[in-house]
């Protein structure tokens, strides 16, 4: 799955030479190989890693605020996400819905390697989310789709059929 | 152009880190202190402390990534190896650690808390004895130092947990808590009650997932 996902992102920063990549631990956390000692480990640590080779700090972050809150829902994917069992999606999902409400990415208005990662990890859960829910957490649909559509993120996973004149007509925009 | 406001609550581990870093990077924040139900951050559902209200509005509400932000800030890039810790610390500390606390305070149990920080601290050591500088990831503390540090304060504190095995996790850990910053967030939080400082913010956690793991081995655990 995270491999998957890295090189996904590796097209997504538009690096030519793909990366070698191993796993460790019953979690089957992501290793960067390196030809010079050891190698990186952990998604969030690889991606930063990667988003600096392809020259775009911007996708960082632009100042240290944005950058902060970059890496805060980086974390929040790998720890939280990641880590959670059914009852918490609801927990994470109305919270995201509620910190989207007056934003268009994650870190405000202009996209970060935040967005693509959370969209990786939360496709299986939009997937699983009955017409009803996609209303209710209308604000995580309209992300997501948003993000479905963007040159160069999905790659690898399934579109998710998104009632678009149900998500975009009721209000901000 | 307003001030950054850090809220702490007593008794909460995660504020060690923070109130660390702010000391040792000097940092100009205005602290305010909450109790642990304070509902801060507005778009959680659950009270979630430390949390930084930075001036331009936003807030953060991730340990690391307000201490990463300090260091930031006052001149300190991060880089990759810490970049590293933090991201273990967040995934495979954290999870063992809240487990182990759980187990140790709020249950009583001695042997448990151990055995649920076995592999991580195992994992801690080998690192720590491979390395070739003072501290983590370089001859100066560094955030990830502060950041491991603060997360295993608790678990260290009073007889806990023994370290006697792991001699390089001692050194190490002795010499980030001697730091002045060390000592002070760790009066601020911990206000030498020791771990029974904790069990207030304790009750108010959901239940780690694993803690009643071990219902078999004949101890008293209603959970």
């Amino acid at each position: 799955m995270a491999l998957r996902e890295l090189s996904s992102l590796e097209k997504f920063l538009g690096l030519k030479k793909p990366n070698k990549y191993s796993t460790q631990g019953d979690r089957k956390v992501p290793v960067l190989q390196s030809n010079s000692g050891p190698g990186l480990v952990g998604l969030v640590t690889i991606a930063t890693q990667l988003t600096q080779e392809a020259k775009r700090p911007d996708l960082l972050g632009k100042s240290a605020e944005e950058r902060a809150v970059v890496q805060q829902w980086l974390e929040y994917r790998v720890a939280r996400l990641e880590c959670c069992v059914k009852e918490d999606i609801k927990t994470i999902l109305k919270d995201l819905n509620t910190y989207l409400e007056d934003k268009v990415y994650l870190a405000g208005n202009h996209i970060t390697i935040a967005d693509p990662l959370m969209y990786y990890g939360l496709h299986p859960v939009i997937m699983d989310l009955a017409v009803m829910d996609k209303e209710k957490y209308l604000n995580v649909t309209r992300w997501f789709d948003h993000m479905q559509h963007y040159p160069g993120v999905r790659h690898h996973l399934p579109p998710v059929v998104v009632l678009r004149n149900r998500v975009y007509t009721s209000g901000h925009h | 152009m307003q001030i950054m406001k850090l809220f702490v609550s007593e008794g909460n581990p995660h504020c060690l880190k923070v109130l660390a870093v702010l000391e040792l990077t000097g940092v100009k924040c205005d602290v305010q202190h909450v109790n642990h139900e304070e509902k801060v951050v507005p778009f959680l559902s659950r009270p979630t402390l430390p949390a930084l209200h930075l001036r331009g509005g936003l807030y953060l509400f991730s340990t690391n990534a307000i201490c990463q932000y300090f260091y930031e800030v006052s001149g300190t890039e991060s880089n990759k190896q810490s970049n590293q810790w933090l991201e273990w610390e967040a995934t495979e500390l954290q999870p063992a650690l809240t487990r182990a606390l759980h187990l140790a305070v709020m249950q009583g149990k001695t042997t448990d808390p151990a055995k649920a920080l076995e592999a991580p601290l195992s994992f801690l050591e080998q690192s720590l004895t491979k390395r070739t500088t003072a501290f983590l990831t370089a001859e100066t503390v560094g955030v990830a130092d502060i950041v491991l540090w603060g997360a295993l304060y608790p678990a260290f504190l009073e007889n806990g947990l023994k370290m006697g095995e792991l001699q390089s996790t001692k050194t190490w850990f002795d010499r980030v808590g001697v730091l002045p910053a060390c000592e002070a967030s760790s009066r601020i939080v911990f206000k030498g009650k020791g771990v029974e400082a904790l069990k207030g913010y304790l009750q108010k956690q959901p239940v780690p997932h694993g803690s009643q793991a071990h219902r078999d081995s004949h101890t008293s655990s209603s959970g």
